[in-house]
């Protein structure tokens, strides 16, 4: 098993983040699916060693992992939250890190160097990450967690602020990941992100496991829903004439800058977004996020 | 692929690796570019000091009939400037941020989710606080010392002794107080305030006194260690009555070690047991 909790609960003060949950994780690709405030950020905590469970053990590829340093050497970790040292250069941050794995200096630098063109950077590894896109922040955070070769990759929201074409080259990645017999625990609150990379996933929300297993029933419950995606792009204004010309989109708004899509068949509509940033067509497609009230509403049908 | 049979590098090793990580951060920060003015103050002090007396002699405060000279002023400084203000507040305005910047900035959990001991995060960042504190203080020291000893016609070749052991007071001063902070900032909620109550209330205030109270502050085993001899008139004779009671050398320098070592072994083990929550 890659993850055994074991009626693990874990509160803040009055607060419950985790609520008696029991699983095992089995070796191959995971997703973690649930609203913001459902707990993934607390599980994700809890399998990095980061928070101590309030009750319950936690075990990570067999062994617990609160104050084990020595199984970070398996593990790797993409964090959620947008937290970089902004000075350094791409590269010099991710080698830095691999350092701290205990590769000597030349060998954690072809490290870096190596898992900054698996993430597609290479030609901003010696830029600034202050001077990075939201895009290519998420792409550094993951060259870091896979630099040292890790057996298993914990990735909280990965593909959260990237342009189409780097969410597809990252879903392809984790998916390159995995099929190398590596492991890898995914979370989103887009079950098209996550159904893209597996089908095997665990629902959760409010601090509870709510369903293991097989993606493809939970999708038919999401398509009765519309689902809305914000693009920022160089040219709203055309990319949104071309996009109303399907009918996969019910609607379109402009807000702030972005163009605020919703739509019946999230995945054809991805499938198209993804070929018009391809075709530059409209110039650059810089970032696409989707809003966890999508989830919501299906969380909603799946507790009554 | 590796294993976690693989050992854990050496808490050493791994705060070395730290502090390198660590040093370039922390000079750069808008901390130290604002503490920088702080070290920069006295500075600009003595150099105005030396272009009023260059100007008029006769502005030289006397005690006992002399003028006071360079070599003395000097000592007034690091008296009352440095030990008492400077290093003290630099040492807690580092010390208690070691890991609370970077857990503000949500950057720690690059560190922690590594093969270290989180204690070395701790130590490397110690290391970082004192290489930096003291690149920002004792050139300051040096630029006074070179301003305000001159005057008056000190020799700055007889008294660059004196130079020597002030620095070395003042790094003790960091190390000691930078530990202190670090411990209590690995442990407190809000340690700028109990750093505040103990720079600008406890440790004055202790040390107004007679008593054993005093051996509870930092400020004490230093001034045991400043090698100048205050003038003893006046004002500045009461001023300086409740500096008079100072412990020996050996006692000092024991002290300031055992509260360096002690304070960041306390810290180090405050930070490889307590859970850091990041705010969403």
């Amino acid at each position: 098993m890659v993850i055994a909790a074991d009626h693990v609960s874990k509160w803040y003060g009055q607060v419950i983040g985790l609520n008696d949950v029991t699983l095992e994780v089995s070796p191959g690709i995971t997703g973690l699916l649930g609203p913001n405030g459902a707990g993934k950020s607390t599980f994700m905590k809890l399998i990095t060693g980061q928070l101590k469970p309030s009750k319950g053990t936690i075990r990570v590829l067999g062994e617990p992992i609160w104050r084990n340093p020595a199984l970070y050497y398996r593990i790797g970790f993409c964090p959620e939250q947008d937290a970089f040292y902004e000075r350094m250069t791409g590269l010099e941050w991710v080698s830095a890190l691999v350092r701290l794995n205990g590769v000597s200096g030349e060998s954690a630098m072809a490290l870096a160097r190596q898992a900054i063109e698996m993430v597609d950077l290479a030609d901003a590894a010696g830029k600034k990450i202050g001077a990075y896109s939201k895009g290519m922040r998420q792409r550094i955070k993951m060259a870091q967690a896979l630099a040292h070769e890790p057996e298993l990759l914990i990735l909280d929201e990965p593909l959260a602020g990237m342009d189409p074409l780097a969410r597809r080259r990252t879903i392809r990645m984790i998916k390159d990941w995995g099929r190398s017999g590596r492991s890898v625990i995914v979370s989103s609150h887009i079950l098209h992100e996550i159904e893209s990379m597996t089908s095997n996933i665990l629902l959760i929300n409010q601090g509870r496991i709510l369903a293991e297993g097989n993606v493809h029933q939970i999708r038919d419950l999401i398509d009765e829903h519309p689902h809305t995606v914000h693009v920022k792009a160089d040219e709203t204004r055309a990319l949104a004439r071309a996009l109303l010309a399907d009918a996969d989109v019910l609607s379109l708004k402009f807000e702030s800058g972005a163009l605020v899509v919703q739509t019946g068949r999230p995945d054809a509509f991805y499938s198209r977004l993804t070929a018009i940033a391809a075709s530059g067509e409209f110039g650059a497609i810089h970032e696409v996020t989707s809003p966890d009230d999508n989830l919501q509403a299906v969380f909603k049908y799946l507790v009554k | 692929m590796v294993t976690s049979n693989r050992p854990v590098p050496t808490i050493m090793t791994t705060a070395v690796r730290i502090f390198e990580l660590s040093l370039g951060q922390m000079l750069w920060s808008r901390r130290s570019v604002f503490l920088a003015f702080i070290a920069a103050a006295p500075v600009a002090l003595a150099g105005l000091i030396r272009f009023a007396t260059f100007a008029e002699p006769r502005l030289l405060p006397q005690i006992n009939g002399e003028r006071l000279d360079g070599t003395a002023l000097f000592g007034l400084m690091i008296w009352l400037l440095y030990v008492r203000f400077i290093v003290p507040v630099l040492g807690m305005f580092y010390g208690t941020s070691l890991v609370a910047d970077e857990v503000d900035d949500k950057t720690i959990t690059y560190l922690f989710v590594r093969p270290i001991p989180r204690g070395a995060v701790l130590i490397g960042k110690y290391l970082a606080y004192f290489v930096c504190t003291a690149l920002l203080i004792l050139p300051s020291v040096v630029l006074v010392y070179f301003l305000l000893v001159p005057i008056g016609g000190g020799s700055i070749g007889r008294s660059f002794p004196l130079l020597a052991v002030d620095l070395g007071v003042l790094a003790a001063g960091i190390g000691s107080y930078g530990a202190l902070f670090a411990w209590v900032g690995a442990r407190l909620k809000r340690p700028l305030v109990v750093g505040l109550v103990f720079v600008f209330g406890w440790e004055p205030g202790v040390l107004l006194f007679p008593g054993y109270l005093k051996r509870a502050t930092v400020a004490y085993y230093l001034q045991g260690l400043v090698p100048h001899t205050m003038p003893q008139e006046g004002g500045v004779n009461i001023l300086f009555q409740v500096f008079q009671e100072v412990p020996p050398v050996p006692l000092s320098l024991a002290a300031l070690a055992g509260v360096t070592l002690v304070g960041v072994w306390l810290a180090a083990r405050a930070t490889e047991t307590r859970e850091y929550v990041l705010e969403q």
